[in-house]
């Protein structure tokens, strides 16, 4: 039998009153923060050489910016253990680097977040997880590192819904979003070191996004057939606004065995998925969006008196992609069913990720 | 920015966007900015019903417009 762990000798109620001022100052996503001392400030401090007024990102257009001591106080009231916060710090370059964050995306009624991933060995150093329930709750690392991005647009930022966070209906990623990559489990290449960095390095991508969407395919052994499921689903109307989108594919691991197992490398998938990401020219019309705006760009009506046609306008079947990079690829999940998700990036993208290295105090 | 600029300048958004408006004016620094409200939505309407918005609020944009 265990033995039952010690109780701390602290006043609840008092402990209590100091999250209830935190809640009435505003300083919360919804759930309870972690109040924050000068000497908890500096023990996040201490985990970076930069300068706690160094400006990590700033928003011109509110005259707000964050700096690395705003990134720490609110990192510390997410929950974050002071060792997160190199990445922390990493994913706040990543989220400059995007640029969409600076543009304002926040606010935008799309109701998008931003979603972390993470590479390298500081996943296991710190307990991120990959597996099991990578998109969901359970863990302190993910569920933190996430949350110190949200309380940071909260609370530097402003951005509180209702004003100047305009989310339509938002998502759930509002709260928090930080995955880890399951390299371990991944049969190609991780992917930070796709992208140039040591395997050794640890990294954080950021992407926009929109919505996670669940594969189910169970049923298949054949690559063309898993490949077709997550065309499809990168295909689908409802996510067309602009004239092309962009996506990253988690593949679980069962399902990135599956490819492998049969010769399919990240390139192949993507250039498949390129090719079979389409509507038919019929299918854009009956659902309005056979044309786009010669003002935005975004898709509507021919029938519409802004509309112009897309690119490609003799084309019977319109692929949803611009570029083969505008689809990503990693493996996140347990390996214990053919389930897989397209994240639904914000943004027709194509360029390379926005990646930051995790950089040591030491 | 228009009127930083020395061009009169009037903002017309919709009701559903009132807060976030008033919000960036008090951002901005410029809690008493006037602006001109129209009855959500606008994405959807036809060119006809868009008229007929935008001549419900036409004094008011030139009042802005032509006040110091």
């Amino acid at each position: 039998m265990t033995a039952a762990p010690e109780l701390p000798v602290v006043d609840v109620e008092e402990s209590r009153r100091v999250v209830e001022d935190y809640y009435a100052r505003g300083w919360t996503d919804g759930l309870p923060v972690m109040p924050v001392s000068e000497s908890i400030l500096a023990d996040f401090l201490a985990q970076t050489r930069r300068d706690p007024d160094e400006v990590l990102l700033d928003m011109p257009h509110l005259s707000r910016e964050c700096t690395v001591r705003l990134a720490a106080i609110n990192a510390a009231m997410a929950g974050c253990l002071p060792e997160y916060f190199p990445v922390v710090l990493a994913a706040w370059s990543a989220l400059k680097a995007e640029g969409y964050v600076p543009r304002a995306i926040w606010q935008s009624t799309t109701g998008t977040a931003s979603i972390l991933l993470v590479n390298g060995p500081i996943r296991e150093r710190i307990g991120l997880n990959s597996r099991s329930n990578v998109f969901g709750s359970g863990f302190r690392a993910n569920a933190t590192i996430g949350r110190a991005i949200r309380l940071t647009a909260i609370n530097a930022f402003g951005l509180r819904p209702g004003e100047l966070d305009q989310g339509t209906q938002g998502n759930p990623s509002k709260y928090s979003a930080c995955i880890a990559e399951n390299e371990e489990e991944s049969p190609w290449t991780p992917f930070h070191v796709e992208h140039g960095f040591d395997p050794a390095a640890s990294t954080v991508t950021a992407m926009t996004m929109r919505s996670v969407a669940h594969i189910e395919a169970r049923h298949t052994q054949v690559p063309e057939q898993l490949a077709l499921d997550l065309a499809d689903t990168i295909a689908r109307t409802g996510a067309l606004i602009h004239e092309t989108i962009s996506a990253c594919i988690a593949l679980g691991p069962e399902h990135a065995a599956l490819l492998a197992r049969e010769g399919w490398t990240k390139d192949d998938l993507r250039r498949f998925v390129y090719e079979h990401a389409v509507n038919t020219r019929e299918r854009l019309t009956a659902v309005g969006k056979d044309a786009v705006s010669g003002k935005t760009r975004w898709r509507l009506s021919s029938a519409h008196s802004e509309a112009v046609p897309d690119s490609d306008p003799d084309a019977d079947v319109v692929k949803v992609l611009g570029s083969q990079a505008a689809a990503q690829i990693i493996v996140a999940g347990a390996h214990n069913a053919g389930v897989s998700a397209v994240i639904e990036t914000f943004g027709p993208r194509g360029g390379p990720p926005a990646i930051a290295p995790v950089e040591s105090a030491s | 920015m228009l009127e930083r600029a020395g061009v009169p300048a009037v903002s017309i958004c919709t009701d559903a966007f009132v807060v976030p408006a008033r919000a960036m004016a008090d951002v901005l620094g410029h809690p008493d900015f006037e602006f001109v409200t129209i009855p959500h939505p606008i994405a959807s309407l036809s060119p006809a019903e868009i008229e007929t918005a935008v001549r419900q609020v036409v004094d008011d944009v030139a009042r802005i417009l032509t006040t110091p």
